[in-house]
């Protein structure tokens, strides 16, 4: 695989007033790989990537974008969709479409050919002199992905795509990165739902309280951290789980639970314990989740969420 | 900055506002409401003086009456006969307007006459009345001293004066002063009009795209500087605009005025019409004929007009970008309205006096300027140094504005949540 570094970010820090948001955080996004920034609301993800996206200024350290140092040109590799996302309610669509691949630098005519494309690919050709404010949540959704990626850049920044997303505009989010990945584009997204990346991303960066915690090949991580939970499906009283030691239990149901295993506990014991207790349809020993490596590297305590507005 | 860019917000902006319907409406149905209000002006002064007060007219002398009714008929009645009573009565019951009582005392020894009368008329029915009891006494008392015609011609001279403007290359011109001083007070509203309005524009612009959570997609692509002259440009292509429009539409109906006055009036026109046309043409003539401006008085109007824009809609922008919605802005719009409306006020004072030192003052203060010093180009000579000077501190001025949103504006844009106090500005312009 090409190792071509696409996104590099060097000792970045930034300070609002008192509140230092990112604090010497380093990461490298690899050309052709879907990299995930994963961590709490309020963790610093807005803020790395607005200055990846040179919408704020870099307080320290340095942001390069194929090796250059992020400016005006750096933006227009960039297709970029915020987690505030919107769009002029009172322009047409096509007009609108226009408007944003001309401000990334494409001329009138290709942005038209663009603009074809991508509405005909979502089944909206029709949609071209609707203005906005007439289109669904759903369509004006649809519509937002086009204008992130209708200039055919490189780089692909997502902040919280799937939040607020319905299911189907969800999976067709899915499919369009799968997509861009696999045409060797590069894309960075963030989440505060580790789940999401679990299915996606390639490499990751964990974020907590502004600094990066963990950050390299996901696949890698996770075995790192070895086989050392145990997947629970079961039938009857589950109480006898609230009484093991020694494990933390992280995803529970009436018939599931995640069970961490600390301190070297036997996972034998625990299905010893587990057979005496409940009729027991599934016991596996796999590697952690992303949410349980997070809790674990960061420590339950250190974990600060601020709410989202 | 990239120019491009900047051209693409300024067609954004001005394209999608030009073809709203707010900006048609109000591009066309401002001029109708001109010509109407020009319309209706003119009928003001056709038709006031229908309404008729009656003044009962006790006349003891049996001398005055008489010319008094000779006066104006309709308004006094000759009620010698009846008693001071039934006078009261009569205007009590609605049936007069008042009554005086002249006695030989009021002729011989000037004692103040007594009007009683209901307060209906107004002061101009009291001024009225008090020009043509002077007037009556005046004769009368002439009369009795028994002074020679030729005395009685001289006190009937009313000398004329009339007004020519000497200019500074030695021509003598026609004296428009009562023009030129509603010439002036126009320009000095419509651009005081303008700065709201189009300020307005601006920063519900900002907010808007705020709102509309459209600003961080924007932003990835344009710096907040490019953006905000880009709006801000675009904007005032859409005031030149409309204010072209405006004026184009002026000067047709200045020139259909006469035209138009007159087939107004010669359907029916009687011969009291006639003559309140003629008075009123008199008084103001450009009603009828609307003497040419000078073109300096256009271009100066140009250039204030587009400065006094460009230094009040920078402010409005950084209002605008620390707002989170309209309602939000009332608190920080305040320091901005301040000036706007003491420059309104300055106008008002310079209209009589636009020489005078608050005028001077207030036409090269920047903030003011836009407003009091086009209306005293209008008005009166100013000297070039004083336009110079004003125009040069509104450049240095706007230059300092306009830094300091685009400051504001940079971190405003992106601030959601919670509208910013004017702590938060200071903090902004100290970070950017």
């Amino acid at each position: 695989m090409n190792k071509k570094t696409t996104i590099e970010v060097q000792n970045l820090s930034k300070t609002f007033g008192q509140t230092k948001a990112v604090q010497n955080v380093s990461f490298k996004v690899e050309k052709g790989r879907i990299f995930g920034l994963l961590g709490p609301n309020g963790a610093g993800k807005t803020t790395t990537i607005r200055m990846i996206n040179y919408i704020i200024t870099i307080d320290e350290g340095t942001i390069l974008i194929n090796d250059q140092p992020v400016s005006p040109k750096t933006q227009k590799l960039i297709g970029y969709m915020p987690e505030e996302r919107g769009l002029y309610k009172k322009m047409k669509v096509g007009e609108q479409l226009m408007y944003l691949a001309q401000l990334k630098g494409l001329n009138a005519k290709d942005a038209e050919t663009n603009i074809r494309y991508w509405l005909n690919r979502f089944k909206a050709a029709d949609w071209h002199l609707k203005s906005v404010g007439e289109l669904s949540k759903g369509m004006s959704q649809k519509i937002q992905f086009i204008a992130t990626i209708v200039h055919d850049p490189d780089i692909y920044i997502f902040d919280e795509p799937f939040s607020g997303l319905d299911p189907i505009n969800s999976e067709l989010l899915k499919e369009i990165i799968i997509e861009l990945r696999d045409k060797g584009k590069t894309i960075l997204f963030s989440t505060h739902r580790m789940e999401q990346v679990e299915q996606m991303c390639d490499d990751i960066c964990l974020f907590n309280n502004g600094k990066v915690v963990l950050t390299g090949n996901l696949r890698k991580i996770k075995k790192d951290f070895g086989k050392n939970t145990i997947l629970l499906e079961y039938d009857g009283d589950g109480s006898f789980i609230d009484d093991l030691d020694d494990v933390r239990i992280n995803n529970r149901s009436t018939n599931f639970a995640e069970i961490r295993l600390l301190n070297d506990q036997d996972p034998q014991a625990i299905l010893k314990t587990a057979i005496e207790h409940a009729k027991i349809h599934k016991f596996e020993l796999v590697e952690p989740s992303l949410n349980e490596i997070f809790i674990s590297t960061v420590g339950e305590d250190n974990i600060k969420t601020e709410e989202a507005a | 900055m990239s120019w491009r860019q900047i051209y693409l917000v300024l067609k954004r902006e001005y394209i999608t506002r030009v073809k709203s319907k707010g900006f048609l409406a109000a591009t066309f149905l401002v001029p109708l409401g001109i010509i109407l209000l020009y319309g209706v002006f003119i009928a003001i002064f056709l038709w006031d003086s229908e309404v008729t007060y009656e003044i009962g007219v006790k006349d003891e002398t049996s001398q005055i009456v008489a010319s008094l009714q000779e006066t104006s008929p309709q308004r006094y009645l000759d009620m010698t006969e009846l008693e001071v009573d039934s006078l009261r009565t009569l205007v009590q019951t609605g049936e007069l307007t008042g009554y005086v009582v002249i006695t030989e005392e009021n002729l011989t020894e000037n004692r103040p006459l007594e009007l009683i009368y209901s307060g209906g008329g107004g002061l101009a029915l009291l001024s009225s009345i008090r020009t043509d009891m002077r007037e009556v006494f005046r004769q009368e008392q002439l009369k009795r001293a028994e002074v020679t015609e030729e005395v009685q011609q001289i006190f009937e001279t009313r000398i004329g004066v009339e007004s020519r403007r000497l200019t500074e290359d030695g021509k003598e011109t026609e004296d428009d002063s009562a023009f030129l001083s509603i010439l002036g007070v126009a320009m000095g509203i419509i651009i005081f009009g303008a700065i709201f309005g189009y300020g307005g524009y601006i920063m519900r612009g900002v907010i808007e795209e705020k709102t509309n959570r459209i600003i961080e997609v924007i932003t990835s692509s344009v710096k907040p500087i490019e953006l905000l002259t880009g709006k801000m440009m675009g904007v005032g292509a859409l005031a030149i605009t409309q204010i072209g429009i405006w004026l184009l539409t002026l000067s047709l109906i200045a020139m259909a005025a006469a035209p138009i006055a007159t087939l107004f009036m010669s359907g029916e026109s009687t011969a009291e019409q006639m003559a309140a046309m003629e008075a009123a043409e008199e008084e103001l003539p450009f009603i009828f004929s609307i003497p040419s401006i000078e073109t300096s008085v256009i271009v100066y109007f140009v250039i204030f007009f587009i400065l006094g824009y460009l230094l009040y809609s920078s402010l409005f922008a950084a209002i605008g970008s620390a707002a989170d919605s309209e309602t939000d802005t009332q608190q920080l719009i305040l320091p901005v309205m301040v000036p706007i409306f003491i420059a309104y006020g300055i106008l008002l004072h310079a209209m009589n006096t636009p020489d005078s030192m608050l005028s001077v003052i207030g036409s090269l203060v920047p903030f003011f300027a836009p407003i009091v010093m086009i209306s005293r180009i209008a008005m009166t000579e100013v000297p070039f140094w004083e336009i110079g000077l004003s125009i040069f501190l509104m450049i240095i001025t706007f230059a300092g504005t306009m830094w300091l949103s685009a400051k504001i504006y940079k971190v405003g844009i992106l601030s959601y949540g919670s509208s910013a106090g004017y702590k938060d500005l200071f903090k902004w312009i100290k970070q950017g």
